[in-house]
Formats: C-alpha cells, sequence, structure tokens
C-alpha cells in the first residue's frame, strides 16, 4: 500500500453525477476524444454517472449534434444526453428546444465563450427566454459575474460551470437571491472556496462537473473528498443535487 | 517517501478565501504528507516586493518546514538584486521567484533580460510565473545566461504545449504544473514531448490553491514509484541543493 493517502481513491471521491461532460471532436485540443473514450475514462474514475453531449453541437451543428447525442447516449445506461442550440442562430432555436424537450432532454447547454455571445445579445436572451418557458436546467460556460445578472430574478435553474475560486464573493452575493443557481466545484480550489459556499448559501448551490475528457478528474475528486464538509453535504454535491434535477 | 513542495505561498490574497496564516501552510502540509515547502509572500508577489520578502523573512526564522524564493521584481531591478541577497543571506531563502502580471512584464521584456542576468550572476534558482505562448522565449533567453536555471511555474498555465516543448529544447528548464484549470494530459504530453522525469517538480500554489489539486495531477499522470519519488522530492533536493528529507 502506499504511503500517500491521496494517491488511492477513497470512497469519499464517489460521484453520482458529473454535470460537465463531452465527447467528440475539438479542434483546439491536442487530441480529439470519442464518447468510447470517455467512457472509458469515467468508468475508470470514481464518477459514476453523467450529463454528456457531442462537441458537433458546440462547435458546427446544433440540430445534427442534438439528434446525435440522443443517439449516441440512448446505448449509455450511465449517460444522461444534455441538448444544445447554437446562440449565433438563435432563430433556429426554437423548434430545436422543441425536439429536445419531445425526446425527454432536460439539460441544455450554453456555450457562450465558444460562440462569443454576451449577456445583452438579442440572440441569447431569446434562447434564454425560450429555455426558461420550457423549464429546462440551463448548464452554463462563462463569466458569472457577467450572466449571473441576466439570468437573476426569472426562477431560472442554472449550473454555472465556469465558477473560479478568484469569483467566488460575486456567485455568492447572486445565490443569496436565487435558489436556482448552482455552481461546479471545478475551479473552487482554494482551500476553503467549497466550504465558504456549503457554509454561506449551503450545499444545494454545488455540484460536481469535472469537463471530462478534457480536465484531469482526480483533482476535483480529492478537493471533493478532503473538503472540510459534512457527509450529507458532500452526498449533496457528489449528486444529490442533481439526482433532484434529474428526477 | 517524503514530499517537497517547489511552488507555494504564504500570507492573504485579495480574494474572498482566507488563507494568510502559516498555522494554514503547515495544516495542508501535515493533511498530504508534505514536508518541506518553498514559498514566496503573496505580498511580495501582488504588491510591494522588498516589503513583503521582510515580513517572509520573520516567518521563515520561525518555522523550520518552510523555505523561501525572495520575489524580484524586473521593474526594479538594483533593489530587488540587493534585497535578493539580504534574503539569501538569511539562509532561508533557496531561490528568486518573478511573477509577470503583477510587475506588467512579459517574458521577452528588455526589464526580464535584465532581471535574468542579475540571477545568472547571483547564481540562484529562479521560479517564474509562465502563462501563455511567450514560454517559448526561455531557451533563447537563457542561451547566453550558464547559470540560470528556471522552474516554469504553472508550466506555461494555457500554453502548457508551448512550455513542454520549451522544456524539451533546454536542460536548465524544469516544468512544475500547479493549475485551478487541470487540463488532461499535461505531463503526458511534456514526457512525449522529450521532458525527462529528472526535470519535473511538484508544486501546489498553496496556500492559494488547495494542494489536493495538485497532487490529483499527480495520481493522474500515473507515474512508476521510482519516478514518483523523483518528481515529489528528489528533483527537488538536487536543484535546490537541500538535505534529503528521507
Amino acid at each position: 500500500m502506499s504511503r500517500y493517502a491521496w494517491l488511492e481513491p477513497s470512497p469519499l471521491e464517489r460521484v453520482g453525477w458529473d454535470v460537465d461532460v463531452l465527447y467528440g471532436p475539438w479542434p483546439s485540443r491536442h487530441a480529439d476524444v470519442g464518447l468510447a473514450a470517455v467512457r472509458e475514462r469515467l468508468h475508470g474514475s470514481p464518477v459514476q454517472r453523467g450529463l454528456a453531449l457531442s462537441s458537433r453541437g458546440a462547435l458546427f451543428d446544433a440540430a445534427a449534434g442534438n439528434a446525435q447525442t440522443v443517439e449516441d447516449l440512448a446505448g449509455c445506461p450511465e449517460l444522461l444526453p444534455v441538448g444544445t442550440v447554437d446562440l449565433r442562430d438563435a432563430l433556429a432555436a426554437e423548434p430545436q428546444l422543441d425536439a429536445l424537450t419531445a425526446a425527454g432532454v432536460r439539460f441544455l447547454r450554453l456555450f457562450t465563450v465558444e460562440q462569443g455571445a454576451e449577456p445583452g445579445f438579442p440572440g441569447y436572451r431569446h434562447v434564454v427566454d425560450l429555455a426558461l418557458a420550457r423549464g429546462l436546467v440551463l448548464l452554463h460556460d462563462g463569466d458569472v459575474r457577467r450572466f449571473g445578472p441576466a439570468l437573476a430574478g426569472r426562477g431560472a435553474q442554472v449550473v454555472f460551470l465556469d465558477l473560479h475560486a478568484y469569483f467566488l464573493a460575486d456567485f455568492l452575493l447572486l445565490a443569496r437571491a436565487e435558489p436556482g443557481f448552482r455552481a461546479t466545484t471545478r475551479m473552487l480550489s482554494a482551500p476553503d472556496s467549497v466550504e465558504r459556499v456549503v457554509e454561506s448559501v449551503g450545499a444545494r448551490h454545488l455540484v460536481f462537473g469535472s469537463r471530462t475528457p478534457f480536465m484531469d478528474i482526480s483533482p476535483q475528486t480529492l478537493r471533493l473528498r478532503y473538503a472540510r464538509i459534512s457527509a450529507q453535504d458532500r452526498a449533496a454535491v457528489a449528486g444529490g443535487n442533481v439526482e433532484e434535477l434529474v428526477r | 517517501m517524503p514530499i517537497i513542495d517547489v511552488h507555494a505561498h504564504w500570507g492573504p490574497w485579495p480574494f474572498h478565501m482566507d488563507v494568510g496564516s502559516t498555522r494554514l501552510n503547515l495544516e495542508l502540509m501535515d493533511r498530504y504528507g508534505i514536508d518541506l515547502q518553498i514559498v514566496s509572500a503573496a505580498e511580495a508577489v501582488t504588491y510591494d516586493a522588498v516589503g513583503g520578502n521582510a515580513a517572509l523573512r520573520e516567518v521563515l526564522g520561525a518555522e523550520p518546514r518552510l523555505r523561501g524564493y525572495a520575489v524580484v521584481n524586473p521593474n526594479r531591478v538594483e533593489d530587488s538584486a540587493a534585497d535578493l541577497r539580504r534574503c539569501m543571506d538569511t539562509g532561508r531563502f533557496v531561490g528568486a521567484k518573478i511573477h509577470t502580471t503583477y510587475p506588467g512584464r512579459s517574458i521577452g521584456s528588455p526589464q526580464m533580460r535584465e532581471t535574468f542576468a542579475m540571477l545568472d550572476e547571483a547564481g540562484v534558482p529562479l521560479l517564474l510565473h509562465t502563462w501563455g505562448p511567450d514560454v517559448a522565449l526561455l531557451p533563447g533567453l537563457l542561451a547566453g545566461l550558464p547559470r540560470l536555471r528556471v522552474i516554469v511555474g504553472h508550466a506555461g498555465g494555457d500554453a502548457w504545449q508551448e512550455a513542454a516543448h520549451a522544456a524539451a529544447s533546454c536542460d536548465r528548464l524544469y516544468l512544475e504544473h500547479c493549475r485551478t484549470v487541470a487540463d488532461a494530459g499535461r505531463i503526458p504530453y511534456a514526457r512525449q514531448a522529450g521532458v525527462p522525469v529528472e526535470r519535473l517538480l511538484f508544486g501546489t500554489d498553496s496556500t492559494l490553491v488547495d494542494p489536493c489539486v495538485a497532487l490529483g495531477v499527480i495520481r493522474d499522470a500515473a507515474f512508476t514509484p521510482d519516478e514518483l519519488e523523483r518528481v515529489l522530492w528528489r528533483n527537488a533536493t538536487e536543484l535546490f541543493a537541500l538535505p534529503s528529507p528521507t
């Protein structure tokens, strides 16, 4: 047995739901990782289930990407499909969102960084209106300080995927008044970031999102393992909170 | 098996976190089995190099498990050279640290060239904050500075591929991969690019970042036990001429 406790995974790293999983080509990365390799990577990790989508919808063709995601993941019991629409072509969003809801998809991921969308853009606002009217949960990239205020006061269920520890105060100010605002722990890397969220607004505002296959998983599961929070709060962050959204 | 953390900090940061106490450095070291930590003062990095280094001198005098980097401001080379000597004379400092963001100087700037020359003459290892493609300039900059050995802090940040190729082409560059955004596959990529395991070092960015983040990167890199020993401590003892912690 290793002398390093952290070198061996622990049951405290077990993750019920990972909300940030992608697969498929990504041209700015040094290598592409397909669905089979992503599943293998998750299988070898403490992550049990994930919310996933094909990169085709993010970078090239939203409708085709959504269809591919739904078809591909039909054979993957551990992965639940996530849809997307292209914020550069918001006029096409309505039928695509209808198709997603008809297929039982509950989560909509927005790629504001890749698609160059700002909170005040008409296309962005249109897509958000349509998504919230359909009760979709938003998986939202980008800077919470800019997009959070645009989503506040609307009863939105949002998971911010890119919250950095440096901007934690802004998120906490938003979360005080927004029970539906959540963030992933991925970049809450300071020794007290996760703990501050739990202590100030509650564990219900945190979920696990690894950004597999682009990020290492162990840094994130270790952060969960060593977080100074109760077992009940850890279970909520590791999957319980997403379980409520999946139902 | 011991661990030496070659990239850490002491003191508070201007973010929503409470990480400024020496007690927290030690608590995190104990939690993860880190024996020795080489720290720079956050105040010296972000605000006042000379003032922050002076505060750190007091801390190091009382804490045997910490060693120091004297922060050097490339905008004040003469002052920093004198301050570096003051710090090194205490016997508690083992190198210099340069940040690029806070002083607003890129790796290729004239001020940085002048500072590198000063450090070459001083003969101390440098921990350099690297973030962006200008990390690729390092092999060329070091070519005329035969004594200077540089730890490529954060391994280039988002330019980790450029950092890997730079380190592969210069045997006085050492990669250290601590970073909140833990891009997958950085260490295997660097090794495939030709960086030997003897030039990989372990750093955490603690207490700004919890050490488990960097430890997770090490775990996912799947080193052999011998390689792990090199990366976690042996390479650091050789670079800094530290006694073996075993």
